[in-house]
C-alpha cells in the first residue's frame, strides 16, 4: 500500500527518525475519492479517533461497509458522527454491535433522535431486497444506549482527546468536529454548507485554525445558483405545472432537504390563495415520524425559525398533508407529491414516476445531489425513453428539472472557508474522483506560495504527518518558590494528566491532584531472649551507624542506619520499627537475620578482621565486579590502562574511565547507555550511602 | 505568582438578600448574578450602583428574580453596559420571568423602575452559551476562559468556571446534586481542587428526606384537600421550579387518571411551556432518551391547562382545583389575588414549595404559628372615565406636542451635521426601519429630501443665516443617462427574508401571550385603584421543600469532595454561613472566607509556578506509572536554557538518591475486600484491620485532616512470621513506589 507523506509543519524530521508518538496517520476507510460510506480513521500519540461510520448507498450488504478490516476497532477511543445521513451513520449499528469496538460514540441530540428512526426505516426497506443484512432492528436499539450526545460548542474530553463541534449547515443536527490531541487540532467538516437556508444556520467558521482540515469535496469546483434564483425556479416550475393541470413529482430523500422544500412550498401556498385547492403531499411515513424532532430542536436552527417559533411552530404545516402509501392516494387532477427515495431506485417515488412519466403536462423536479448509477441521474440528461420498474420501456415525456437544493458547499464556499481558516494541511474526502482532483488543482493554485498542502487519498491510503510537539511542564507548589538557574538540578514528581505535565514536590501531590501519598510504618516483633548488648555488638559489626536512641524511653533502643529502631520490649522479644521504603526494608531484613542468628547461636557472622580490607583491595574487587557486569552487558569489553575499559559494540568503540565514569564514544546512544549502566553498577558495588535526601 | 482574585459581595452575604457579587480576576471585573428581590426596592442595589459602570462582564446562573431580576434596572439606570453571558434557557426563561414580573407589577401599580423595552434591551446583550462550552474572552479579558456547567436547581442553571492560566475559579450557587424529574444533577463534583470556590450557605442547616417520599407527601397533601372539596394554591416562580412541580403533577394525574383541573397561571404561561418544550437537550438524560426513542415530550402536559388571565379561572367557580400561580412571594401577581380570595375558606390550602423571600407576604405566612390575619393591599388597574380621562388626554396631547417639537429640533441638528455629506449616511438615524430599507434601494439619493418635505422647515437654532436646506443631486450622468449601481436593483436575499419574517425584528422578543399583549398594547388610559384590607387566614398553610437545592449534608460533602484551595461562602443566613464556615474550617485544611456585603476579600492563590520544557532526551529515560487518569514518575533533571526558555535536561552527574514516595490512596474497607479475595481471613477490630491471626493494619489520623504533608499514615504490625511479609507485599501492591 502506498503511503503519502505529507506536509511537515514546523519541525519535520526524517520519517525514519521521527518518534512513533509524533506521527499522525489519517486513513480514509471510505469516502476517499468517492461519495458514500464516509469513514476516516485518525491516530496520533496513541489516541485514535474515527470520524463517521457510513455505508455506500450504491452497494448492499458487506460491500457497502467502509474498509473496517484495515483497522483494529478495539483501539478506537472516540467515534464522532457528524450527521444522520446513511452515508455517514448507517454502519454504526454494525460497528458497535459486531466488532470489537469499545470506545465512545458521540453525536448531537437531533442526529441521535433521527438516527434511530432513519435506520429503522432503512432496515425495513432493505430487508425486502437484501439477503445479507448487516444488522437488525434490535442492534439499532442496543446501539442507542452506547451513543452519547454532545451539544454544539460543548467541549468533551475523553482519554486526553478534547473535542467539540460547530454548526455545519447541511441538515438538522449536522456538526463539524474539531479534535484537539496534545495541542494538535484536526477539523473534520463532514458535509457542510456555508449558505443559510430557510431553517438551518450556515456553517460556522471555527475561531481556531486547525493544523489539519479534512473537508468534503462533493461539488468540486462547481458553483451553485443563488438560493433566491433556485427557489424562484422551483416555485415557478411547480406553479406552472399545476396551473396547466399537471402533477409535480419531487423525488427527495425523506429527511434533510425535504423539510426545506416543504417550508418553501408551504409558504408559497400561503401567499397564493389560488393554489389552496391543489394538494401537496409528502409521502413518507418516516418524514412524518421525524417531524416531531424538527418541531422540537428549534434551537439548532437559524434565527429566522426561532423568531417564527415565537409566533407559531413553522413545522406545523398548513397546506401540506402526509401520505402513508400510494393506496391512499387518489390521483385525480393536479397535485404536488414529494416522495422518497431521491434516486428513484424503487419505492413510492418510482411508482409515481412510472405512472406519470409519459404525460408531458407533468414535471419531475430533482432537488438534490443524485448518486451515479440511479435512474434520477439518468433522466437528468433527458433521454427519449426510460426503463420502467417492470422492465418495459416507455417514452419520457414529462419535464425534468434539476434544481439543486443540496446543502453541500460549492467551490466559492469551500474556497472562502479554507481561506479564512488557513489550515496548513488539507485532506479532501467525500467527492467523486474527477471533481476531487479538479478541486485539488484549484486549491493548490489558490494557496500557491503558502505552506499549504492539499492531498486527496484514496480509500485505505494513509496520509502521514509529523507534529513534533514540545512538551511543556508546569512546576508548581513549593518546588516553584524559586525559579532555578541553568545548571541547577530539579527533582520531584512528574505528573501527567491527559497531555499536560506538572512537576511538584511529593508533599504537594495531595494539594494539586486527587492523588495522595502514604507512609507505611512497620512494626515487627522478633523473639529474642538474650542480652541487648549482644545485638548492639553484632549490628555494629555490620553497620556503620548504630546509635542509641535519643528518645526518652524505659526500654533500651538502637537506631540502625538511621532508619530502623530496635527496641527490647520485654524479656522475650524485641521490636523493629521503621518507615517503609526499599532501603529500610532491606536493612530491617538484615537486622532480623542478625537477631535470629544470635538466638540460634548459629555460625558467627564474618570476623571483623576480614571486613577490614585495604582500600586498594576493595577497589580491585570493585573493578573486577564492574568488569564482569560490563562484559555481561556489552560483550566485548577489554581492560585498558589505569582502570579503563574499552568497550566495542557493532564497530563503535567506547572508552570508559573506571574511576570517574567518563565515557568517550562517537555514538551518543551507546555513550548514554554505558554511562547509565556504569552508574547503576557503581550503585550496586559500593556500600549504601548513609544519608539520603 | 498566581492569578490575582478578589471577591466583593454586593448583596447576598450573611443574609438571604438577592445574589450579586463582584469578582475581579487579574483586574477583569465579573458581575456574578444580578439579583433583585420580588419587592423591587432600588435601595437594595446601592452597592451595585457604585460599581456597575466598571463591570466588564456579567455571568448569570439561574433564570429567576433572585439571580437576574435587577439586570434591566441596572442596565437602564445604573450604567451597567457589559456583555452578559448565560445559557439559552437562562436567557429565554429569564426574559419571560422579567416579562411576567413587569406585567404583574404594572397591573397593580404605576411601575416605572423598568419597562418591557428595558427588559428587551437588557437581554439583547446576552451571549448565549452551551454547557461545557469554553468561551474565550477577548481584549481586556484575554486569557480568561469562561464555561457554564450543569448546576441543577433550575432549567439551564449554571455553575460558572472561570479559568486563567490553569487556575479555576468556580462560582456555584444554588446547585443541586440530585437528579430530578426534569433536570440532571450538578457536575460540580467533577471539578477537583479549584483555586477558589464561591458557593452559598443557604441550605447549610437544612436537611431533606428522600425525594420519592417527598413527592408522595406532596401529592397526598393536595389530594386530601381536593377530596374534601377545597382548592389548592401553589405560589410558584414564573419559569423555574414550577416546571418540576408541573411534571410531578402531570405524571401523577396521568397515572391515577384524576379529574381535578390543574391550572398554570402566569402572564406568560403558554410561551413558557412552548419554549421549555424545545429545551429538551438541557434536561435530564432520561427525558432526552425518552424523546430520542419514542419522541415523547414530557412538557406536552396533558393534565394541565395553561392560562394567562384570571377570568378563565373565575369561570370555573368554586370547584376543587389546583392552581399554580406566580409569584412565589405572594407580593403581587396572580398568586396574590388568588390568595386573597382563597384565604377565607378553611377547606382551602396554600402550599408553599419554597422558602419565602425575606420581608414578603409569603415569608410572613410561613412563620410558625401562622398569623391569624394579614394586611394586604388589593389593587386593580381600571380604565379612566369622565374628567379624569379628559385630563389625561390633554396631558398626553401636551406631551406629544413637546416631543414632536423636540424631535424635529434634533432632526434638524442632525441634518445640519450631515449637510453636504451623502444623505444616505444620516438615514438610519432619522428614518424608521422600514423606510430605511426602501431607501437603501434605488431611491437612496432622495431619501433625506423626502424627509424634509414631510417635516417642513424649522431653521436650526444655531445657524446664523437660516436658509432652506439644499442638497445637490450628486447623481452622475453619461451619454446613456444616469449612472446606476446595478447592486441597487439586485433582488436582495436579506430582503426576502425580512419579508418572510413575520414582524418580529431582532430575534429578541420572546412572545408575550396574546392576552397579555392585548393588555399591554391596549392604550386605553387607565389608573390603579388600591385599597388596604385585612385578610383572615382561615385556610391551611403548608410548606414543603421543593426548592431543588442540595441540602446541608450534601453541600458539605460536595465541598469536601471538590476540596478547593480557598472557599468563599455567600448567600445564607448569618447562622448558616457561620455553621458552614466552622464546619469546613474544622474538617479540612482549606481557607474559608465569608465576606460581608461590600467587603472585598483577596483570594489570590499563593500558588507559585513556572514553566519548563521537557527535553526529548529526558523524556525517553523516564518510565511513568499509570494511576487512574494520571501518569506519574520521579524526575531528576538539570535545568538548561534555550531561547529564553527553561528546559530540563538529563542530569549530568548521578542524582543523589531521594526519599522514596508511596503514592496511592488506600481505603481499609477496599483493602479488606482485596485481602478477602486473596483468601485471607480479615476482620475489623477496634478500628484496625486484623489480617490472618496476628497481623494488624491500622490508619492513624484521617487523611483529610490537616497535618504535615497530608499524607496517609499506615501502620502494619505483627510478629515475625511468613504472613507478615505476605500481607506487607499485598499492602505494597496497593501503592506505587517512586
Amino acid at each position: 500500500m502506498a503511503s503519502v507523506s505529507a506536509a511537515p509543519t514546523g519541525g519535520k524530521r526524517p520519517a525514519s527518525g521521527g518518534r512513533e508518538g509524533d506521527q499522525m496517520v489519517i486513513t480514509p476507510l471510505g469516502a476517499g475519492n468517492e461519495v458514500g460510506r464516509s469513514c476516516v480513521h485518525m491516530t496520533f500519540k496513541g489516541r485514535t479517533v474515527l470520524f463517521d461510520c457510513g455505508i455506500h448507498p450504491a452497494y448492499s450488504g458487506m460491500a457497502a461497509l467502509p474498509y473496517f478490516d484495515e483497522i483494529d476497532p478495539s483501539e478506537i477511543d472516540v467515534l464522532l458522527v457528524t450527521h444522520f445521513h446513511l452515508d455517514h451513520a448507517a454502519s454504526l449499528p454494525y460497528f458497535l454491535e459486531k466488532t470489537t469496538f469499545k470506545g465512545k460514540v458521540y453525536m448531537t441530540h437531533a442526529t441521535k433522535a433521527i438516527y434511530k428512526l432513519l435506520l429503522q426505516d432503512y432496515v425495513k426497506v432493505s430487508k425486502v431486497s437484501v439477503d445479507d443484512m448487516l444488522y437488525d432492528e434490535q442492534d439499532i436499539i442496543r446501539s442507542l444506549d452506547k451513543i452519547e450526545v454532545i451539544d454544539f460548542h460543548q467541549t468533551v474530553e475523553v482519554n486526553g482527546i478534547r473535542f467539540w463541534c460547530y454548526t455545519a449547515g447541511h441538515v438538522l443536527g449536522a456538526a463539524m468536529f474539531m479534535v484537539d490531541i496534545a495541542g494538535v487540532r484536526i477539523l473534520y467538516t463532514g458535509d457542510y454548507s456555508r449558505e443559510e437556508d430557510r431553517h438551518l444556520r450556515a456553517a460556522e467558521t471555527p475561531q481556531f485554525t486547525p493544523d489539519i482540515c479534512i473537508i468534503e469535496s462533493t461539488y468540486g469546483i462547481q458553483q451553485h445558483q443563488p438560493r433566491v434564483v433556485r427557489e424562484k425556479r422551483f416555485t415557478e416550475v411547480v406553479h406552472s405545472t399545476v396551473a396547466q393541470g399537471g402533477r409535480v413529482l419531487i423525488p427527495a430523500f425523506a429527511l434533510g432537504r425535504a423539510q426545506e422544500l416543504l417550508l418553501i412550498l408551504d409558504e408559497y401556498w400561503s401567499n397564493h390563495p389560488e393554489l389552496h385547492k391543489i394538494p401537496i403531499y409528502y409521502a413518507s411515513p418516516l418524514a412524518k415520524r421525524c417531524m416531531a424532532v424538527y418541531q422540537t430542536y428549534i434551537n439548532s436552527m437559524n434565527d429566522r425559525i426561532k423568531n417564527q417559533y415565537a409566533q407559531s411552530n413553522p413545522f406545523h404545516f398548513k397546506h401540506i398533508e402526509s401520505l402513508n402509501s400510494i393506496d391512499n392516494f387518489h390521483d385525480v387532477g393536479p397535485s404536488v407529491v414529494m416522495a422518497s427515495p431521491g434516486g428513484l431506485q424503487s419505492g413510492l417515488s418510482r411508482q409515481l414516476f412510472d405512472k406519470w412519466c409519459t404525460d408531458k403536462k407533468n414535471s419531475c423536479v430533482i432537488p438534490g445531489y443524485v448518486v451515479e448509477g440511479t435512474l434520477a441521474k439518468t433522466i437528468i440528461n433527458e433521454p427519449r425513453e426510460v426503463t420502467l420498474a417492470n422492465g418495459l420501456t416507455a417514452p419520457l415525456h414529462m419535464q425534468v428539472h434539476y434544481i439543486s437544493f443540496s446543502a453541500h458547499a460549492d467551490f466559492p464556499q469551500t474556497s472562502t472557508f479554507l481561506d479564512e481558516l488557513r489550515p496548513p494541511n488539507i485532506i479532501l474526502v467525500h467527492g467523486e474522483a474527477n471533481e476531487m482532483s479538479r478541486l485539488k488543482q484549484r486549491l493548490i493554485s489558490q494557496f500557491d506560495g503558502t505552506n499549504t498542502k492539499v492531498v486527496s487519498p484514496k480509500n485505505c491510503q494513509s496520509v502521514e504527518m509529523y507534529f513534533s510537539s514540545e512538551k511543556m511542564a508546569k512546576t508548581i507548589g513549593r518546588m516553584a518558590e524559586q525559579v532555578p538557574e541553568p545548571g541547577e538540578s530539579v527533582s520531584g514528581l512528574l505528573v501527567k494528566k491527559g497531555f499536560t505535565y506538572q512537576i511538584m514536590a511529593p508533599e504537594d501531590l495531595r494539594v494539586y491532584t486527587q492523588l495522595s501519598t502514604a507512609n507505611i510504618t512497620q512494626r515487627i516483633a522478633v523473639p529474642y531472649s538474650g542480652s541487648f548488648e549482644v545485638i548492639r555488638y553484632r549490628l555494629k559489626q555490620i553497620y556503620e551507624s548504630v546509635e542509641s536512641s535519643t528518645e526518652e524511653s524505659d526500654v533500651p533502643a538502637l537506631i540502625v542506619h538511621e532508619r530502623v529502631t530496635v527496641r527490647l520490649e520485654s524479656e522475650s522479644y524485641v521490636t523493629l520499627q521503621w518507615s517503609s521504603d526499599p532501603i529500610s526494608d532491606m536493612v530491617s531484613d538484615s537486622v532480623v537475620a542478625v537477631i535470629l542468628n544470635i538466638s540460634r547461636e548459629g555460625p558467627k557472622v564474618v570476623p571483623v578482621e576480614e571486613a577490614e580490607k585495604t582500600k586498594e583491595e576493595t577497589e580491585r574487587v570493585a573493578q573486577k565486579v564492574v568488569y564482569a557486569l560490563m562484559a555481561s552487558l556489552f560483550g566485548d569489553v577489554k581492560v585498558g590502562e589505569e582502570g579503563k575499559f574499552i568497550i566495542s559494540v557493532d564497530g563503535n568503540v567506547a572508552h570508559l574511565d573506571g574511576q570517574s565514569g567518563n565515557v568517550e564514544c562517537e555514538n551518543a546512544a551507546l555513550r548514554e547507555r554505558i554511562k547509565t549502566a556504569f552508574r547503576r553498577i557503581q550503585g550496586a558495588v559500593r556500600p549504601i550511602p548513609l544519608s539520603v535526601s | 505568582m498566581g492569578t490575582s482574585v478578589q471577591v466583593t459581595p454586593l448583596s447576598g452575604a450573611y443574609g438571604e438578600s438577592p445574589l450579586c457579587y463582584l469578582l475581579a480576576v487579574d483586574g477583569f471585573r465579573f458581575l456574578l448574578d444580578c439579583g433583585w428581590s420580588d419587592l423591587c426596592d432600588p435601595s437594595q442595589l446601592e452597592p451595585l450602583a457604585k460599581v456597575a459602570p466598571t463591570i466588564d462582564a456579567v455571568l448569570l446562573s439561574h433564570p429567576d428574580m433572585m439571580h437576574l431580576g435587577a439586570l434591566p434596572y441596572a442596565m437602564k439606570h445604573l450604567g451597567l453596559s457589559a456583555p452578559v453571558y448565560a445559557t439559552e434557557p437562562v436567557f429565554r426563561l429569564g426574559l419571560l420571568t422579567m416579562y411576567d414580573h413587569f406585567l404583574s407589577r404594572w397591573q397593580v401599580s404605576d411601575f416605572d423602575l423598568f419597562t418591557l423595552d428595558d427588559v428587551d434591551s437588557a437581554f439583547q446583550n446576552v451571549v448565549r452559551l452551551k454547557y461545557s462550552q469554553n468561551h474565550l474572552l477577548r481584549d481586556k479579558g484575554e486569557g480568561i476562559v469562561i464555561a457554564p456547567h450543569v448546576a441543577g436547581h433550575l432549567l439551564g442553571g449554571t455553575v460558572w468556571k472561570i479559568t486563567k492560566d490553569g487556575e479555576d475559579v468556580i462560582y456555584a450557587v444554588d446547585f443541586n446534586h440530585r437528579k430530578e424529574t426534569h433536570l440532571n444533577g450538578t457536575v460540580l463534583t467533577s471539578f477537583v481542587r479549584p483555586a477558589v470556590l464561591i458557593t452559598d450557605a443557604y441550605n447549610a442547616l437544612n436537611n431533606q428526606g428522600y425525594k420519592r417520599k417527598q413527592d408522595q407527601n406532596f401529592v397526598d397533601a393536595l389530594l386530601k384537600v381536593l377530596a374534601s372539596g377545597g382548592s389548592v394554591l401553589l405560589p410558584v416562580d414564573t419559569a423555574g421550579r414550577v416546571l418540576e412541580l408541573l411534571l410531578i403533577l402531570d405524571e401523577y394525574w396521568g397515572q391515577r387518571n384524576l379529574k381535578y383541573p390543574i391550572h398554570f397561571l402566569t402572564n406568560v404561561s403558554t410561551s413558557t411551556i412552548d419554549f421549555v418544550k424545545s429545551f429538551l437537550e438541557w434536561m435530564n438524560d432520561s427525558i432526552s432518551k425518552e424523546f430520542e426513542q419514542n419522541r415523547d415530550n414530557p412538557f406536552l402536559l396533558k393534565n394541565v391547562s395553561l392560562i394567562i388571565n384570571k377570568e378563565e379561572l373565575e369561570k370555573l367557580g368554586d370547584a376543587p382545583k389546583v392552581v399554580l400561580a406566580s409569584m412565589a412571594s405572594l407580593e403581587v401577581g396572580f398568586s396574590h389575588d388568588i390568595f386573597v380570595e382563597m384565604a377565607n375558606d378553611t377547606k382551602n390550602l396554600v402550599l408553599f414549595t419554597e422558602k419565602g423571600q425575606f420581608g414578603t407576604l409569603a415569608r410572613m405566612l410561613q412563620v410558625d404559628p401562622p398569623p391569624k390575619a394579614v394586611k394586604v393591599t388589593v389593587s386593580k388597574r381600571i380604565p379612566l372615565v369622565g374628567d379624569e380621562l379628559k385630563a389625561y388626554e390633554e396631558e398626553q396631547e401636551r406631551i406629544k406636542k413637546e416631543e414632536s417639537l423636540k424631535a424635529s429640533r434634533i432632526k434638524e441638528e442632525e441634518l445640519k451635521a450631515s449637510h453636504g455629506l451623502n444623505a444616505k449616511a444620516s438615514d438610519p438615524m432619522t428614518i424608521d426601519g422600514s423606510s430605511s430599507r426602501k431607501s437603501s434601494n434605488a431611491g437612496s439619493h432622495f431619501g433625506a429630501n423626502v424627509d424634509i418635505l414631510i417635516d417642513g422647515f424649522v431653521p436650526p437654532s444655531t445657524s446664523v443665516a437660516p436658509m432652506f436646506p439644499f442638497f445637490e443631486n450628486t447623481a452622475e450622468w453619461d451619454d446613456f443617462g444616469e449612472v446606476i449601481n446595478p447592486d441597487d436593483y439586485m433582488m436582495k436575499q436579506e430582503e426576502m427574508d425580512y419579508s418572510m419574517m413575520h414582524g418580529s425584528g431582532d430575534g429578541l422578543d420572546g412572545k408575550i401571550d396574546e392576552g397579555s399583549a392585548r393588555l399591554l398594547l391596549d392604550s386605553t388610559p387607565s389608573k390603579v385603584v388600591s385599597n388596604e384590607m385585612t385578610v383572615q387566614v382561615r385556610c391551611s398553610l403548608a410548606y414543603m421543600d421543593f426548592e431543588g437545592r442540595s441540602d446541608g449534608r450534601s453541600v458539605k460533602s460536595v465541598i469536601a469532595h471538590v476540596a478547593p484551595l480557598k472557599l468563599v461562602l455567600v448567600h445564607g443566613s448569618a447562622e448558616a454561613t457561620e455553621h458552614l464556615k466552622m464546619h469546613c474550617a474544622k474538617n479540612s485544611d482549606l481557607h474559608v472566607y465569608a465576606p460581608q456585603v461590600e467587603e472585598t476579600i483577596d483570594v489570590t492563590s499563593d500558588l507559585c509556578a513556572y514553566k519548563v520544557q521537557l527535553s526529548e532526551k529526558l523524556m525517553s529515560n523516564i518510565i511513568s506509572k499509570k494511576l487512574g487518569e494520571h501518569e506519574i514518575a520521579w524526575l531528576d533533571a538539570e535545568v538548561g536554557k534555550e531561547d529564553e526558555k527553561l528546559i530540563l535536561l538529563p542530569p549530568s552527574s548521578p542524582p543523589p538518591p531521594h526519599k522514596s514516595v508511596l503514592v496511592g490512596d488506600l481505603k481499609l474497607a477496599d483493602f479488606k475486600q482485596f485481602l478477602e479475595n486473596k483468601g485471607w481471613q480479615v476482620e475489623f477490630a477496634g478500628g484496625a484491620l486484623r489480617c490472618g491471626e496476628y497481623i494488624t493494619v491500622r490508619k492513624i489520623g484521617d487523611s483529610i485532616q490537616k497535618g504535615g504533608a497530608g499524607s496517609q499514615q499506615l501502620v502494619i504490625e505483627g510478629p515475625l512470621c511468613e504472613d507478615y511479609y505476605k500481607i506487607r507485599e499485598l499492602l505494597y501492591s496497593q501503592f506505587y513506589l517512586l
